[in-house]
């Protein structure tokens, strides 16, 4: 299944590394308690540590921009941030709008019928979605296809997901706390062939 | 002429004889005095309590999220735990308690004496608990965050004492940082031979003086806001909330480094009195100090990454600097680890036990650092980090894991210095692994939970196989983390009349090849 913002190979690699830092620096604190031989380090050791760090850093800078830029890229090049258009945008095979409350999901489809909580798409379809909130901060996370936004009211909030392949029920849920009824706020991505 | 720098630098040498200050200290004393002891023993007897109080609070709510549904508290009473622990935790037990042990050590370390402007201290800590007292009656349930408007909306009438807290803890906190950058500054003239403690005085002083207005003016807001005098943070009113993004999170992001750089600078006070000998490297760790202090000021806008309200240039800059800000960190952690490797571990070091969480607490702060890799980058935090579990496994990893080890370590360090006794190394050794063990089991599920993107502030979750085991298990090592706690208070209470009287130092320093006890005369 496709991640939406087309991560999992470049997550794979960051998990590793962070892996790699994590299992480094505990064996460096254990050797130096452990093992009987003693070291004097040296400061271009230090420094060239650093360096190592630098590049891991440009590098991760670069490659996040790169794929949050492409991603953002394609709901630019629907056309529907700056048009008021209601059919679906450019690329998309679904335009969903979505309305998030106190405490649940509304979503209006392309030909204004409501749902509440569930959405049905077909299977691998690329679907965005346009969301508000009237109330208050809330969030918006699919882990199925990996992808989370937050969004305050007022303000248009647009992302985008290649549905699953395999039919079924994925969970959609609000990742910010927004009162007491948060636990509560879920919805149903239902993929139907 | 090197080698003296170092002894100075290294602030290396016991600075105290032990005293029995507790017992001769009268109810009057621990309440009003100016004396730089008085002030740090209340502050850290209080912030003991509220680490207490914030533990209960957090060993409830672990209890209701052990298994899936709603057994003991629905989701308001529930909400209102979450939010008292976050903040009796942040503001009442990590940041205070940290101060606290510098304005012990810092009269000593830095040979000034006396804690300068000790009038600030106390007002700080009096402001701290009429904050405190306010917020036990107010029961706020908006968490430590409260973001408007979903803040203005929740909560009692008495939610307007939250907001009052809130201003109330800036203006102490700045304060603090006063106070610290004073006696920090205190030293001028001689800052070659400035103890690291002396840089990270005058760091953390700039971090809290420059954060905290904004957190104050925040406070105010939200109550003229809820009053319905103003309307800055309500869009249904005419305001924004991102303005209130951008003025919380620019306090927020400093504010996760105000505990995180004394318990640095107790770790730097406190390894070479372990070791006998000085940092391996002093420069590195003056250098790493402001670089934390500039970079933390400039990467707050991570913090609401998917909001996408910081794009272009801006979203470069915050996303680069937050990439940055791990430099200083490992500059530290290096800085520790190449101390300990260059010549042996004295056996006495080994034995100590401020000595084991403070190896604990390095092992941590690395466990929790290296995340910070991947929660920088927008474009992973867009999809798993965001607000799940993940989040609070890296600053409870921080929080817990390093500085709450680190301010374990400093307590019992000070303990024979102030009570004239020896805490009980047995209980002392359970109260450790009991700990690591907890802490351990907890930052893991933690984020096994956030890569499984398990929501946070939930009351009630679904049965997922992929989260239900963690979250007990999480249970698990908190009840561990609570008994430890239980062990540490039984610990300095029994001990404070029942422990091994100490004369001399109480931590002298001893192999079992070279020189038994070469230092076991007292410095003063």
């Amino acid at each position: 299944m496709e991640n939406a913002l087309g991560l999992s190979g470049y997550q794979a690699l960051m998990m590793t590394i962070v892996f790699a830092l994590g299992i480094l620096g505990i064996a460096g604190l254990f050797l130096a308690l452990f093992w009987p031989k003693r070291w004097r380090l040296k400061y271009r050791i230090e420094i060239g540590f650093i360096v190592m760090l630098l590049a891991l850093a440009w590098y991760a800078e670069d490659s996040s921009s790169r794929i949050f830029t492409e991603y953002q890229d394609a709901i630019r090049a629907s056309g529907v941030l700056t048009a008021e258009a209601t059919e679906p945008g450019g690329t998309f095979d679904r335009e969903l709008r979505v309305v998030a409350f106190q405490w649940g999901f509304a979503f209006l489809s392309d030909d204004n019928k409501i749902s509440r909580n569930a959405v049905v798409v077909k299977p691998g379809e690329r679907v965005l979605f346009r969301i508000f909130s009237n109330d208050v901060i809330h969030g918006f996370n699919i882990p199925a296809v990996g992808i989370t936004t937050e969004f305050d009211p007022g303000r248009e909030r647009d992302i985008w997901i290649r549905t699953p392949e395999k039919p079924g029920k994925y969970l959609i849920q609000c990742l910010n706390y927004c009162g007491v009824g948060h636990a509560q706020m879920k919805a149903w991505l239902v993929v139907r062939a | 002429m090197a080698h003296e720098l170092d002894a100075a630098r290294m602030g290396g040498k016991p600075h105290w004889g032990p005293e029995d200050i507790l017992g001769g200290m009268t109810l009057r004393d621990l309440l009003f005095s100016n004396d730089y002891r008085h002030i740090a023993i209340k502050g850290m007897l209080t912030s003991v309590m509220m680490l207490g109080l914030g533990g209960l609070l957090a060993m409830l709510f672990r209890t209701e999220l052990a298994v899936p549904d709603i057994q003991f508290f629905d989701a308001r009473p529930y909400m209102s735990l979450m939010t008292l622990h976050g903040m009796f935790m942040v503001f009442g037990f990590a940041i205070p308690l940290v101060i606290s042990i510098m304005y012990y050590m810092m009269p000593k370390v830095l040979g000034t004496g006396r804690l300068l402007w000790a009038g600030g201290a106390q007002w700080s800590y009096w402001l701290l608990i009429v904050a405190a007292v306010l917020l036990i009656i107010a029961r706020p349930d908006f968490t430590w965050t409260f973001y408007p408007p979903m803040a203005l909306r929740v909560g009692g009438d008495l939610v307007w004492m939250g907001y009052v807290a809130i201003a109330l803890v800036a203006l102490s906190e700045f304060i603090a940082g006063a106070v610290l950058f004073r006696n920090g500054w205190g030293a001028k003239g001689r800052w070659k031979t400035l103890p690291l403690m002396g840089w990270a005085a005058l760091a953390e002083g700039l971090l809290l003086m420059g954060s905290t207005p904004l957190l104050g003016l925040t406070g105010i807001y939200m109550l003229t806001d809820w009053l319905q005098l103003s309307a800055v943070f309500d869009p249904a009113r005419g305001g924004d909330t991102m303005t209130f993004m951008y003025m919380f999170w620019f306090y927020g992001h400093p504010a996760v480094y105000l505990p995180l750089v004394p318990a640095i600078a107790i770790l730097y006070t406190l390894l070479p009195r372990f070791l006998g000998r000085p940092m391996w490297s002093y420069m590195s760790g003056v250098i790493a100090f402001a670089l934390l202090a500039v970079l933390s000021f400039v990467v707050f806008p991570h913090h609401f990454q998917p909001a996408h309200n910081a794009t272009g240039l801006v979203q470069h800059i915050a996303q680069t600097m937050s990439l940055l800000i791990f430099i200083p960190s490992t500059m530290h952690v290096f800085n520790w680890i190449a101390t300990l490797w260059s010549d042996p571990i004295p056996a006495s070091a080994k034995r100590a036990i401020p000595f084991k969480f403070m190896i604990a607490a390095i092992l941590f702060l690395i466990l929790g650092g290296v995340t910070g890799y991947v929660n920088a980058q927008v474009a992973v935090d867009s999809d798993f980090i965001h607000n799940t579990y993940w989040v609070p496994a890296h600053f409870h990893a921080m929080f817990v894991g390093f500085i709450a080890n680190m301010a374990m370590a400093g307590v019992y360090y000070l303990y024979p210095y102030m009570s004239g006794r020896m805490y009980s190394q047995a209980m002392g050794n359970q109260h450790f692994w009991l700990w690591q063990i907890g802490i351990f089991t907890k930052v893991t599920m933690m984020y096994v939970l956030g890569y499984a993107y398990f929501p946070r502030w939930v009351v009630d979750y679904l049965p997922l196989p992929q989260w239900t085991t963690p979250q007990l298990l999480l249970t698990g090592g908190a009840y561990l983390i609570g008994l430890g706690f239980i062990l540490f208070v039984v610990n300095i209470m029994w001990s404070a009349t029942h422990g091994r009287i100490v004369r001399g130092d109480p931590f002298p320093l001893e192999d079992e090849k070279t020189h038994p006890a070469a230092s076991a005369a007292p410095a003063e």
